[in-house]
């Protein structure tokens, strides 16, 4: 087994290298050879994973003499299930999609080295090997955005990813270099295990090196995953091909989360950082929605779509629920991944059929034409926020008593209870012949969702995380004082309510406005239209940086 | 009095600033590939020749010093257009850096490797430089662009020795900085810090001249690509580059 393991890993890295020694020969044969390593290498990772699932111990295996080590854990043989399944997929789409374009060896070379870097990222035993992997994911994803060479945008916008992902860099490095410093080695497992054992052992600057780490973990996991204010490289970032949207939104984005989990034994023991980790990933998932709201660039908006997803994932780890995180990551990545690769088929059709219906969700949704019946606002209110909270409460103790006495789990609760009821609520306006059966479908919909929700997060929770202790100090660390929590609880509820109130009121006055609150509106708009001004100040920052280079070169005469 | 002429002398060398300029100006005036290349090598180990011959003490101020210089030639790198003169200022911000293994107390052949795995890309980098000048008359950025589709396989080549020359894993210079970083954290956090950011700047300068050079449509004009023998040759160098970094990881780390 222990061979499998570097053999699923080097699989992508054998590939590119035949494909570089004979792309002249077998000209696009390449692509079949590709995918053909890369469905062996996906078929071994079914079996490691299989072999998890079935009980085997953990393994840190260490390459001969070097500090090099492979871990076989549940983290990453899962992850190098979904990271292969992902590029199988690509790798058989871009067979074809790639076949016009110039550099079609190239492309194929370059997949199979991301494939390999995202490989060695996650089954990284030794912090050497996972910053060399963790770096080269932004240098390949700069050439792989940059594959058509003619374009100035799409090298402009991938110099954006890169230079987001070297940022992001330097807190991982910084962590690496003060955990070798403090325990004299990079191996993870040693280094987890006397942070488990001594978790205060040693200081930076007067505060715990866990605390500092779990900082320096979490920045790096930001600048990857696009959180706010490094997040603007993510929506401008189309202009590549394809394959390789759907390969980073469905996978690479995603590595943040997985870094927050391979650190999770420090994250125990910084609980102060993981509630800002919450509230960075909060602000990102509000943010990231409502500017894909608003776009109307489809491409921009599916880019915001994901940084507001990857809010919810780093949302989903401030708050101890580490295992949803990668659940997520898997559901969204799927999601993801299948609307990008769907797109081209989707405009292709919509040429010669808009397929819109002009049914009831559209006249609602997008005619903007409620219905005018109302049904009596008492029942409706109470169904709406009743019914998603029975729905969550019951599939919860299903699966586990004591869930309720989890901080994390409590918010997660509401996030859902909130979404369900933002689902059914949306329903009273819609125009229906049946308004009782379309109540009915929304609820139906939302116990299938919560229930598959519930199962498989639990699944993994368990599978991820086999300790329940281990589990409940996750949990534990992310808790913040109860009087503090319950307030806040108390008045996200209010602006949640007040602001389907002002909603429902706005519907019935049929959206007329004031003077005043018109102009403020639409200054509102104008501030999200220009996506909150950042990437303007990014631009005129670098451009300022350029110039006084150009400045200090005229000064000193070029020498 | 001996100490601070030392310092100057191998200030010239290993490029403190304002002598940091010596180095670009020599380089400047020198038209001929091969000295050039020459010099990339030679250069740095006189530098280290002065410092280690002599065991002269190095004074305090020249961390600082040594910092600033490296990240005053890679800021100043942002907005070079000419190929030689980045390579110049590179290697003037990679050399300057060779002081803090120094004065942290690395061995003399392993600062002798340092040196030279630094200078190796650059080296590499005056050649491709000069097969540039042959072609075009000139060996600038946003001058022709579009070399990607041009002379695919020499732009290969130029870009994986951009690449080498920043300090991107697997090459030497990667372990070397991951390695002044793991020593400089703990005693003087702040030079860890300017070290990260001169690494950032450089990843930034790289970006920039690759992408002024190969981005762009296809030159009008026909060129003549690399040859086989000649490419295969860079690959193998830059192999043997590879392998130096993984082993020198297993020295340093």
């Amino acid at each position: 087994m222990e061979k499998i393991i570097i053999v699923v890993a080097v699989l992508p890295l054998f590939s590119a290298l035949l494909i570089q020694i004979f792309a002249g020969r077998i000209g696009r044969g390449i692509a079949q050879l590709s995918v053909a390593i890369t469905t062996l290498s996906f078929l071994l990772a079914v079996l490691l994973l299989s072999l998890s699932l079935a009980g085997q111990d953990p393994l840190a295996i260490t390459l001969g003499n070097s500090t090099a080590v492979m871990l076989f854990d549940p983290l990453s043989t899962l992850l190098a299930t979904i990271i292969l399944g992902i590029s199988l997929i690509v790798h058989l789409y871009s067979v074809r999609y790639m076949a016009e374009e110039d550099g079609y060896g190239q492309f194929f070379v370059l997949l199979d080295l991301m494939t390999a870097a995202l490989l060695f990222m996650v089954i990284a035993g030794d912090l050497v090997t996972l910053v060399i992997a963790w770096y080269l994911v932004g240098i390949l994803l700069y050439f792989l955005l940059g594959h058509d060479t003619r374009s100035q945008t799409a090298y402009r916008f991938a110099f954006w990813t890169l230079i987001t992902y070297r940022i992001g860099d330097i807190p991982l490095i910084l962590a690496a270099a003060l955990l070798y410093n403090a325990y004299d080695t990079w191996s993870l497992t040693t280094i987890f295990t006397e942070i488990m054992a001594n978790p205060n052992a040693h200081q930076v600057l007067g505060m715990p090196l866990t605390e500092v780490v779990a900082a320096l973990i979490g920045l790096a996991a930001f600048a990857r995953s696009a959180q706010f204010l490094l997040h603007t490289w993510l929506p401008y970032t189309m202009d590549g091909p394809t394959p390789v949207s759907a390969l980073m939104h469905a996978g690479i984005v995603n590595a943040g989360g997985f870094l927050i989990n391979r650190f999770a034994p420090v994250f125990i023991h910084s609980g102060d950082v993981l509630n800002w980790i919450f509230i960075v990933g909060l602000i990102t998932a509000v943010f990231g929605s409502l500017l894909m709201l608003t776009q109307n660039d489809i491409k921009k908006a599916l880019g915001y779509s994901t940084m507001g997803q990857m809010g919810f994932m780093i949302m989903e780890c401030g708050i101890g629920a580490f295992s949803l995180a990668i659940y997520h990551m898997f559901a969204h990545g799927v999601f993801k991944g299948t609307m990008f690769l769907s797109a081209g088929g989707v405009i292709h059709d919509a040429r010669n059929d808009d397929g819109i219906p002009k049914d009831e969700l559209y006249t609602f949704a997008v005619e903007k034409q409620p219905n005018k019946a109302s049904q009596p606002w008492i029942l409706m209110a109470a169904i709406t926020l009743a019914v998603p909270l029975v729905i969550l409460i019951l599939a919860h103790l299903l699966i586990a008593g004591d869930y309720f006495q989890k901080q994390g789990a409590v918010v997660l609760l509401f996030f859902g209870w909130v979404t369900g009821a933002q689902l059914i609520f949306a329903t009273y306006r819609m125009r229906s012949q049946n308004v009782w059966r379309l109540v009915g479908l929304s609820v139906l919909s939302l116990v299938v969702v919560v229930l598959g929700y519930v199962f498989i997060s639990h699944a993994f929770d368990l599978f991820l995380y086999p300790d329940p202790a281990f589990r409940s100090q996750l949990y534990t660390a992310a808790s913040i004082d109860l009087l503090r929590f319950d307030v806040l609880v108390v008045m996200i509820t209010l602006v949640i309510v007040s602001g389907w109130v002002v909603t429902y009121y706005a519907e019935q006055s049929g959206y007329r406005r004031r003077q005043q609150t018109k102009h403020l509106w639409l200054n509102f708009y104008a501030l999200i239209s220009r996506e909150f001004y950042i990437s303007d100040i990014y631009t005129r920052l670098a451009r300022t940086i350029l110039a006084a280079s150009n400045r200090l070169n005229v000064w000193l005469r070029w020498l | 009095m001996t100490e601070s002429i030392v310092i100057l002398l191998a200030g010239i060398f290993l490029p403190l600033f304002p002598l940091s300029m010596v180095f670009n100006a020599v380089i400047e005036n020198i038209k001929h590939a091969w000295l050039r290349a020459v010099l990339f090598v030679v250069w740095p180990l006189c530098g280290l020749f002065i410092v280690l011959y002599s065991k002269v003490d190095i004074p305090d101020w020249v961390l600082p010093l040594a910092l600033t210089t490296s990240a005053l030639y890679a800021l100043r790198m942002l907005s070079l257009r000419e190929v030689n003169q980045w390579n110049g200022f590179l290697a003037t911000s990679l050399w300057s850096l060779v002081w803090l293994a120094v004065m942290q107390d690395t061995s003399a052949v392993l600062l002798y490797s340092y040196a030279l795995s630094m200078s190796a890309p650059l080296v590499l980098l005056v050649l491709l430089s000069a097969g540039l000048e042959q072609r075009f008359g000139a060996a600038y950025t946003e001058l022709y662009g579009g070399l990607a589709r041009t002379i695919p396989r020499y732009t290969g080549v130029l870009v994986t020795v951009v690449i080498a020359a920043i300090a991107t894993p697997l090459f030497p210079t990667f372990f070397i900085m991951l390695d002044m970083v793991v020593e400089a954290i703990s005693a003087t956090p702040f030079a860890a810090m300017a070290l990260l950011l001169i690494w950032l700047l450089w990843s930034w300068a790289g970006a920039r001249l690759i992408q002024g050079l190969i981005v762009g449509r296809a030159s009008d004009i026909e060129m003549v690509d690399m040859n086989v023998t000649t490419i295969s040759l860079f690959s193998l160098v830059l192999m043997a580059l590879i392998v130096a970094g993984l082993y020198l990881s297993g020295v340093i780390l």
